[in-house]
C-alpha cells in the first residue's frame, strides 16, 4: 500500500467519523453533508481506474459499517458511484469550488435515489421516496464539496512534489 | 489467456467490486447484520475517537451555556421552583392513581406476564455517517449485557432497537427506518395499528389502522407491548394527517415520533426481556 493510499484512507476514516459525530454535536436533522460520497467524487475524477475504485469500495465500506445498514450496500453504491461518474467525467469540471459544489449536489441527488432504491427494493421496506431530506443533504454535500476537494488536492501535490523529487515518498 | 485479463483487468477488477459487495448485499438484505472480525476491529478504532470527539464539544458546549446561563439564573430559580411545585403535586396525584391501579388490578386478579423492564442508561457517542442512515451509536455494548435486538427508550418515548453491537459499543437502529414497524396502540381508543419508518427522520406512516377505528389527529400511540417487542405503554408519538378513504380495509395517516432523534444525548436499553429477544422469535420492532 502507498504512503497516498494510506493518506486517502486516513482521511476517509477522519470523514467518517466527523460525519458522524459534527451532526450529533449540531444537532442537526437535515442538511448532513455525504463526505464519504466527495471522496468517491474525487478518485472518479482524478485517479486511476483501478486504485479509484478500490478506495471507493473503502469509502463505501466506511460508510456501511457507521451506518448500521444491510451488509455491504454503500460499498456497492460507492463503487457504482465511481463508475457512473467516471464514464461522465469527460463532461465533468471540478476546478473551482462552484463546480464542485454543482457535481456534489447533482451526484448526491442521485445517490440518494439510487440507494433508496435499492434499499426499498431487497431490503422488502418498500420505496419511500422523501425529496426535502434528500434535497437538503444534497445542499450539505454541496457546501461540503470544495473542502474535501481541496484537502485531497492537498493530499495529492503533495506527491507530485515528491514524485518529481529521487527517491520521493510513493 | 493471461494478456486477455492482462487487457481487460481494469473492467474485470471494477465488475468484480460491484458483483461482490452486491451479492453479499442480495444475499443479507432482509437479514441482521452480524459484524465480523475487520468490522470489529475498524469499530474499535473508530468509535473511541467519535466519544472523545462528542464529548469534548458538549463539555466546551456546556461550559458555554453554563456561562451564559448565569445571566439569567435567578428567573430560572423562580421558574423551577414553580415547576418543582406542579410537579410535586402531579406526583402526588400519580401516586394515587398508582395506588388506586394496584388495588383494581389485585381485585381483577390481574397478573402482569410482561417481566419488569432493567433499564441501562447509555450517553448516545455518534449518529450514523451516512445522511441516509437512520442511528445512533451508544457506548454500551455486548460487555455490558446489552443483546441484539434491545429496545432502547428515551423519556419522550420509543427510540429504537439495537442493530448490530460491538464489545463496548451498539448501533440503534431508530423507528423512522424503513426497516422498522413497531405495533402501537392508540391510547384513548384502544385501537390497534402498526407505525413502520419511511426513512424520514421526521415522521413515520401509520398502517393497520382499521379504517371503522375512531382514530383522530393528535391520538397518541402507545406501544402495544407482547412477547418480541417493545414493553407495553411506552409512547411512540401522535397521529397527523388521517386520511379516510371511501373503500378500503385501512386509512392512511402520519405519526409524528414523540423524540427528536437529533437531540439525543443519552438514552435507556431495556436489558430484560431483551434476552428472551434474543433466545428466540423475531427482534421488537423489525419487519416481520
Amino acid at each position: 500500500m502507498t504512503l497516498r493510499t494510506t493518506l486517502v484512507l486516513l482521511l476517509a476514516i477522519a470523514l467518517t467519523i466527523l460525519e458522524s459525530v459534527i451532526p450529533h454535536v449540531l444537532h442537526l436533522r437535515a442538511a448532513r453533508p455525504d463526505l464519504l460520497l466527495i471522496v468517491v467524487l474525487y478518485l472518479a475524477l482524478r485517479d486511476d481506474v483501478m486504485h479509484g475504485a478500490a478506495l471507493s469500495a473503502a469509502a463505501g465500506y466506511l460508510s456501511d459499517l457507521t451506518s448500521a445498514t444491510p451488509a455491504f450496500l454503500y460499498t456497492f453504491l460507492a463503487v457504482l458511484t465511481f463508475v457512473v461518474v467516471r464514464t461522465a467525467g469527460a463532461a465533468l469540471r471540478t476546478e473551482g469550488g462552484i463546480q464542485s459544489a454543482a457535481v456534489a449536489f447533482g451526484a448526491s441527488l442521485g445517490h440518494s435515489l439510487l440507494a433508496t432504491l435499492v434499499f426499498g427494493f431487497f431490503t422488502g421496506a418498500g420505496l419511500h421516496f422523501e425529496l426535502a431530506p434528500m434535497m437538503w443533504s444534497a445542499f450539505g454535500t454541496a457546501i461540503a464539496a470544495p473542502f474535501v476537494f481541496a484537502a485531497l488536492r492537498r493530499v495529492d501535490a503533495s506527491f507530485q512534489h515528491g514524485e518529481e523529487a529521487p527517491g520521493g515518498l510513493r | 489467456m493471461h494478456s486477455i485479463f492482462k487487457r481487460f483487468r481494469e473492467p474485470i477488477f471494477v465488475i468484480a467490486l460491484l458483483a461482490v459487495p452486491f451479492a453479499v448485499f442480495f444475499v443479507k438484505a432482509k437479514k441482521g447484520r452480524d459484524l465480523n472480525a475487520l468490522d470489529r476491529a475498524v469499530i474499535f478504532a473508530i468509535a473511541p475517537v467519535e466519544k472523545v470527539i462528542s464529548l469534548s464539544a458538549f463539555a466546551v458546549i456546556d461550559a458555554w451555556y453554563g456561562y451564559v446561563a448565569l445571566r439569567n439564573v435567578r428567573e430560572d430559580n423562580v421558574q423551577l421552583r414553580r415547576e418543582n411545585l406542579k410537579a410535586r403535586q402531579l406526583e402526588q396525584q400519580a401516586a394515587e392513581l398508582r395506588l388506586e391501579n394496584d388495588r383494581l388490578r389485585h381485585l381483577l386478579d390481574f397478573v402482569d406476564k410482561q417481566a419488569p423492564a432493567r433499564l441501562m442508561l447509555a450517553r448516545v457517542v455518534a449518529v450514523g455517517a451516512s445522511p441516509h442512515s437512520h442511528t445512533l451509536r451508544i457506548e454500551r455494548g455486548s460487555d455490558d449485557g446489552v443483546v441484539k435486538g434491545a429496545p432502547v427508550i428515551a423519556p419522550e418515548g420509543v427510540v429504537g432497537i439495537v442493530s448490530q453491537l460491538t464489545g463496548s459499543y451498539a448501533d440503534v437502529q431508530l423507528i423512522v427506518s424503513p426497516l422498522s414497524a413497531v405495533p402501537a396502540v392508540s391510547q384513548r381508543t384502544r385501537s390497534r395499528s402498526t407505525v413502520k419508518g419511511t426513512g424520514d427522520i421526521a415522521r413515520c406512516k401509520l398502517t393497520y389502522a382499521l379504517r371503522t377505528d375512531d382514530l383522530q389527529e393528535e391520538d397518541v400511540l402507545v406501544t402495544a407491548g407482547g412477547p418480541g417487542f417493545f414493553p407495553h405503554g411506552l409512547r411512540i408519538g401522535r397521529v397527523v394527517n388521517v386520511v379516510r378513504k371511501p373503500h378500503g380495509l385501512f386509512l392512511d395517516g402520519e405519526v409524528i415520533p414523540a423524540v427528536d432523534f437529533s437531540r439525543l444525548d443519552e438514552v435507556a436499553v431495556v436489558i430484560e426481556g431483551a434476552s428472551r429477544v434474543a433466545a428466540g422469535g423475531p427482534a421488537p420492532g423489525s419487519v416481520p
